[in-house]
C-alpha cells in the first residue's frame, strides 16, 4: 500500500502539473494562515473566491487545449466581452429569453474560434501576431454590437450563480467542474492523444496518419465553447453588457496557464491550468488580507492598492521564474543522466 | 509486391532522386545501400508519405497508388522507422507506440488497459526494459530507436521500412531485433533495410538495392557479391582496406602543432576522437553521414562543449566557453548550413562581410560607414565574388556566391585555424573550386585549415590529411601514398576499424 502510494507520487513528481500544485498548495497554505482557517473556510469566503473568479479559470481552462496543441490566442479574453454583448443585446434588442441570448453569444464565440483556428492553423501565421490583431477586430464589432456599457439581465439569473448549493457548494464552481469532466472524458478518447502529438511534434505527427490542421481545428472548437461559458459567467457576474471589459483575461490566462506548468506545444494538463489559475488569484487574496493585517496592527499605515498589486505581481513574477528554472534543472539532470549511462556501458567494454 | 518506379524528386537546384527505383516481394528483407546524398532517405520518406516525389509512380502488386501523406501509408499498410526518429518526445511510451492506431473500447474510449498490455508485450519482445508509461524523453537513445521499432512493427504493416535504426543500438540490441525480422520475414512482412553497417547488411538482408547520386545502380542478391563490388557500386571505387588504418604523422619537430584535439566525446554521436593539425595545413575530415563530424567541429570551435577530453590550441589547453571565445582567438568557423549558421540574409552584402570582423573589437566601439565599404569592397574583388552592389541584401546572390561571402568573412581576418563543415553543400561546381583555390592560398601563408566535408573528391583534391570518422571514432587516418580514392572508401564503411575490432577479439580471446 505504501509502496503503491510512493510510486503514485513519484510518477505525479515528473508530470508538468506538479510544479503549478507545489505553488499552489503553498500559496493556499499561506492564504490559509493570513486569513485564519475559519474564515478562509467560510461558505461566504468560498462562494466569493469562485463566483468572481471562475470567468479567470474557465478562460485559462480554454487556453489549454490551444497550448496543449502548439498554438494560442491571446485574444480569448475580448472574445470574454463578446460573449457577454451578444447576450444580453439579443435578450435587451430581440426580447427573447436570455438562454437564446446565451447561445447567440457562444455562437459569436465559436465564430471567433474558426477565425483565428484559420489564421494560425490554414494560414500559419505567428500565433501570437494574429491573435493579437484580433483583439482589434473582436473590440471594434464589440463596440458596433453595443456602443457604451448598458443592459441589465433578470435577477434570477446573478442570483443563481451567487447562490450557494446545499449551503455551501458555490452555484459557479459548476461551470470549471463541468468543463472538467467533459475535459477528461475527452482526454480518454483518441483525440486526446492526437492532441499532444500535434503539440509535440507535428511532423511527426503527420507521419503517423494525424492531420494536424483538423486536430488544432478540434482544438480550437474546444476553446470556442469553453470561451463561451467564461462569458456567460462574466455575464451573471456583472449582471450587464460592456464592450470593452475582460480584455486582460487574455495575458492573465496565459501567464496563469504557463506558472501552473502548461508549455507551448504538447506540454501540459488541464490540472495545470487549475493550479496556475489558483495560485494567481489565492496570492492576490493573501497580499490583500495581508496588508489589511498591517494596518490593523500598526496605527496609521495605508497603502494604496497599487502597492498590493506590485507585491501580488512581484511574486507571480518569481513563480514564474521558478517554473523556468526548475524546467531547466530537469533537462540538465537529464543530460547528464544519459552521459553516465553512456559511460557506464562503454566501460563495461561494449 | 511493392515496387517504385522512376522516381525524381528534386528540391530547387538539387536532386536528390532521378529515376529511382526499388522492389521490395512479401517475406523478403531488401538492403536500401547508397554513400552520403545518395537519395536512399528520400525513397523512405516517400513511402511513408512525408515527402512527395516530383515525378514517378508507386505501385503495389501491380496496382498504382498515391500517396500523399502518413495516414496514406499507414491505410496502404506501409509504416516506417525513421534515422531521426519519429516519436513525440513529450509522449509515453505507450502513447507513441500506439498513437493513431489506439485499441478502443466504449464510448469511443481509447482502451487503456489493452493498450498497456499491448505495448508491455511488445517491449518484451524486443527486451526493451522501461515503463511504458514514462516520457519518452527521459529513455537513452538506444531504448528511443527501439520504441521506435515498436512503433512501426505494432500496426502490422505489410511493408516495413527501417532508415538506419541500428545506429544508436548496441550489439545485443541489434540481435534482438534481426530475431523480430526474421519473425516477420516468416510472416510475410516485405522490408526494406538501410543501414551503412556492412557486416549487418549480409547478416540480415536477402537482396540489396544500391543508389548512387540519387539512381538505382544495382539490384543484387547478397549472398552472390562480395563486399568490394557493393561499395564499388556505392562509390565508383574498389575499396583497398589494408593500409587504410596507418597512421602517417608527419616528422612532429618539422612543424609546429596548432590545434591537438584528444579523446573528445560528445555522447551519443562522438566516442572517441584524437585530431592534430599543424601549420599551413589542411586537414580533411571525412566519413559518411552522422558519424560525429559536426559535433566535433562545433567542439573545437566552442559551441558545443564536449563531455570528454582536452583540446589544445597553440600549446595550451583551452576551454571555450562560446563561439565568441574561439573567435578571439583567431579562430575561424564556416559552416555549409548557410542559412542557419553563416548568412545574415536580409542584411547587405557589406554587412555579411563585415560581421566577422565586428565580432571582434570593443561593442560601442565608433565604425564609419566608410570603413565598412573599403573592407566590403576590398573582399569582393579578391575572392571573385558576383554582386550587383556591397548594398543589395545577400539573399540576393546566388548560393555559390553566398558561401564566397561566407568564406571570405572569415579569411579576411587572416584567423590562425579556420575550421569548415562542409562548406561547398549545394554549391555550383565553378564556385567550388574558386573556394579551394582561396583556402589553398591562405594554407600556403600559414594559415591552418581543417575541413569537414561530405564529398570525396574534395577531401582528396584539398586536404594533406585526412581523418575518417565513423561511428564516432577515427577508423583511418589518410596522407600521402595513402591518400587514394580506395582506401578513402574503405575506412568510410568502417572496413578498417572492423578488421582492427577482430584483432581485438582475438587478442581478447
Amino acid at each position: 500500500m505504501m509502496e503503491g502510494v510512493r510510486r503514485a507520487f513519484e510518477r505525479f513528481r515528473r508530470t508538468p502539473a506538479f510544479m503549478g500544485f507545489s505553488l499552489f498548495i503553498f500559496v493556499l497554505i499561506l492564504n490559509i494562515v493570513v486569513q485564519t482557517p475559519g474564515q478562509f473556510f467560510s461558505a461566504r469566503n468560498m462562494n466569493s473566491l469562485f463566483s468572481k473568479n471562475v470567468p479567470l479559470l474557465l478562460t485559462t481552462m480554454a487556453m489549454t487545449p490551444l497550448l496543449i496543441s502548439g498554438t494560442l490566442d491571446i485574444a480569448i479574453g475580448i472574445q470574454l466581452a463578446m460573449v457577454n454583448v451578444v447576450s444580453v443585446m439579443v435578450f435587451q434588442q430581440w426580447g427573447t429569453s436570455l438562454y437564446v441570448g446565451f447561445l447567440m453569444g457562444m455562437l459569436a464565440s465559436l465564430v471567433v474560434s474558426v477565425f483565428c483556428w484559420f489564421l494560425v492553423s490554414v494560414l500559419r501565421l505567428p500565433a501570437m501576431l494574429a491573435s493579437y490583431s484580433l483583439i482589434y477586430i473582436v473590440r471594434g464589432i464589440n463596440v458596433l454590437v453595443m456602443p457604451s456599457p448598458q443592459g441589465r439581465i433578470p435577477d434570477a439569473f446573478y442570483k443563481t450563480y451567487d447562490m450557494r448549493l446545499g449551503g455551501f457548494f458555490p452555484f459557479s464552481a459548476l461551470f470549471p467542474l463541468v468543463v472538467l469532466i467533459a475535459w477528461y472524458y475527452l482526454m480518454r478518447t483518441r483525440f486526446g492523444r492526437n492532441i499532444y502529438a500535434v503539440g509535440g511534434n507535428p511532423r511527426n505527427a503527420f507521419a503517423a496518419g494525424i492531420d494536424p490542421v483538423w486536430v488544432q481545428f478540434q482544438a480550437f472548437m474546444i476553446k470556442g465553447v469553453i470561451t463561451g461559458l467564461a462569458g456567460i459567467a462574466l455575464t451573471l457576474m456583472t449582471a450587464s453588457g460592456n464592450p470593452l471589459q475582460g480584455e486582460a483575461y487574455g495575458l492573465r490566462s496565459l501567464s496563469a496557464a504557463i506558472i501552473g506548468g502548461l508549455g507551448f506545444g504538447g506540454w501540459g494538463s488541464m490540472a495545470c491550468a487549475v493550479f496556475g489559475t489558483g495560485f494567481l488569484v489565492l496570492i492576490q487574496n493573501t497580499v490583500y488580507y495581508f496588508f489589511s493585517l498591517l494596518t490593523k496592527a500598526i496605527p496609521g499605515f495605508t497603502v494604496t492598492s497599487y502597492w498590493q498589486n506590485l507585491v501580488s505581481d512581484v511574486i507571480i513574477f518569481l513563480g514564474l521564474l521558478m517554473t523556468i528554472v526548475t524546467a531547466k534543472g530537469q533537462r540538465e539532470a537529464l543530460r547528464q543522466g544519459f552521459v553516465r549511462q553512456f559511460k557506464r556501458r562503454e566501460r563495461l567494454g561494449d | 509486391m511493392f515496387e517504385m518506379r522512376g522516381i525524381e524528386k528534386r528540391y530547387d537546384a538539387v536532386v536528390a532522386c532521378n529515376n529511382a527505383s526499388l522492389r521490395v516481394a512479401p517475406g523478403e528483407i531488401r538492403a536500401l545501400l547508397g554513400s552520403n546524398g545518395s537519395g536512399k532517405s528520400t525513397m523512405v520518406k516517400i513511402l511513408a508519405g512525408l515527402v512527395k516525389p516530383n515525378a514517378g509512380e508507386i505501385l503495389i502488386d501491380g496496382e498504382p497508388v498515391t500517396i500523399n501523406s502518413g495516414e496514406d501509408a499507414r491505410r496502404l499498410g506501409i509504416s516506417a522507422a525513421l534515422q531521426d526518429l519519429s516519436l513525440v518526445p513529450t509522449m509515453s511510451v505507450v502513447d507513441n507506440i500506439l498513437l493513431g492506431v489506439e485499441p478502443m473500447g466504449r464510448f469511443g474510449m481509447v482502451d487503456r488497459k489493452k493498450s498497456l498490455d499491448d505495448a508491455m508485450a511488445l517491449l518484451e519482445r524486443l527486451h526493451v526494459d522501461c515503463d511504458p508509461e514514462v516520457y519518452v524523453q527521459t529513455l537513452m537513445p538506444s531504448a528511443q530507436s527501439m520504441v521506435e521499432v515498436a512503433k512501426a512493427v505494432y500496426m502490422k504493416p505489410r511493408l516495413l521500412l527501417l532508415d538506419e535504426v541500428t545506429a544508436a543500438l548496441h550489439r545485443d540490441e541489434v540481435e534482438i531485433l534481426f530475431e523480430l525480422l526474421h519473425e516477420l520475414k516468416a510472416q510475410g512482412t516485405a522490408i526494406v533495410y538501410v543501414t551503412h553497417r556492412m557486416s549487418e547488411m549480409f547478416e540480415i538482408c536477402d537482396t540489396a538495392t544500391i543508389m548512387r547520386s540519387g539512381e538505382t545502380v544495382a539490384d543484387v542478391k547478397t549472398n552472390e557479391v562480395t563486399l568490394d563490388e557493393i561499395v564499388y557500386y556505392m562509390t565508383g571505387q574498389r575499396p583497398e582496406a589494408e593500409a587504410a588504418h596507418e597512421v602517417h604523422h608527419m616528422a612532429p619537430e618539422a612543424r609546429e602543432v596548432v590545434l591537438e584535439a584528444e579523446h573528445i566525446a560528445i555522447y551519443p554521436k562522438v566516442r572517441d576522437i584524437s585530431l592534430q593539425a599543424y601549420k599551413g595545413e589542411i586537414v580533411g575530415i571525412g566519413g559518411l553521414e552522422g558519424q560525429g563530424q559536426p559535433e566535433f567541429i562545433r567542439a573545437l570551435f566552442g559551441a558545443i562543449r564536449p563531455e570528454a577530453g582536452t583540446i589544445r590550441y597553440l600549446g595550451e589547453e583551452v576551454h571555450f566557453r562560446s563561439p565568441a571565445d574561439a573567435v578571439n582567438r583567431d579562430i575561424g568557423f564556416i559552416s555549409g548550413e548557410r542559412n542557419r549558421e553563416a548568412m545574415f540574409p536580409d542584411r547587405t552584402v557589406a554587412e555579411n562581410i563585415f560581421a566577422g570582423r565586428a565580432a571582434r573589437g570593443m561593442t560601442f566601439a565608433y565604425l564609419s560607414a566608410k570603413v565598412v565599404r573599403d573592407f566590403a569592397q576590398a573582399a569582393i574583388k579578391t575572392y571573385n565574388i558576383v554582386a550587383g552592389s556591397i548594398y543589395n541584401p545577400a539573399n540576393s546572390l546566388s548560393g555559390g556566391n553566398q558561401q564566397k561571402l561566407a568564406v571570405a568573412r572569415w579569411i579576411a581576418l587572416n584567423p590562425t585555424l579556420l575550421l569548415l563543415d562542409d562548406p561547398t553543400k549545394g554549391v555550383d561546381v565553378h564556385s567550388r573550386r574558386e573556394i579551394h583555390r582561396i583556402l589553398r592560398d591562405c594554407a600556403d601563408r600559414g594559415m591552418t585549415i581543417i575541413i569537414s566535408s561530405s564529398e570525396n573528391e574534395e577531401l582528396l583534391d584539398l586536404a594533406d590529411r585526412i581523418y575518417v570518422f565513423y561511428e564516432g571514432r577515427v577508423s583511418g587516418v589518410l596522407s600521402g601514398a595513402s591518400k587514394t580514392p580506395e582506401r578513402l572508401v574503405a575506412a568510410m564503411m568502417g572496413l578498417a576499424q572492423a578488421e582492427n575490432n577482430a584483432v581485438k577479439e582475438a587478442e581478447q580471446a
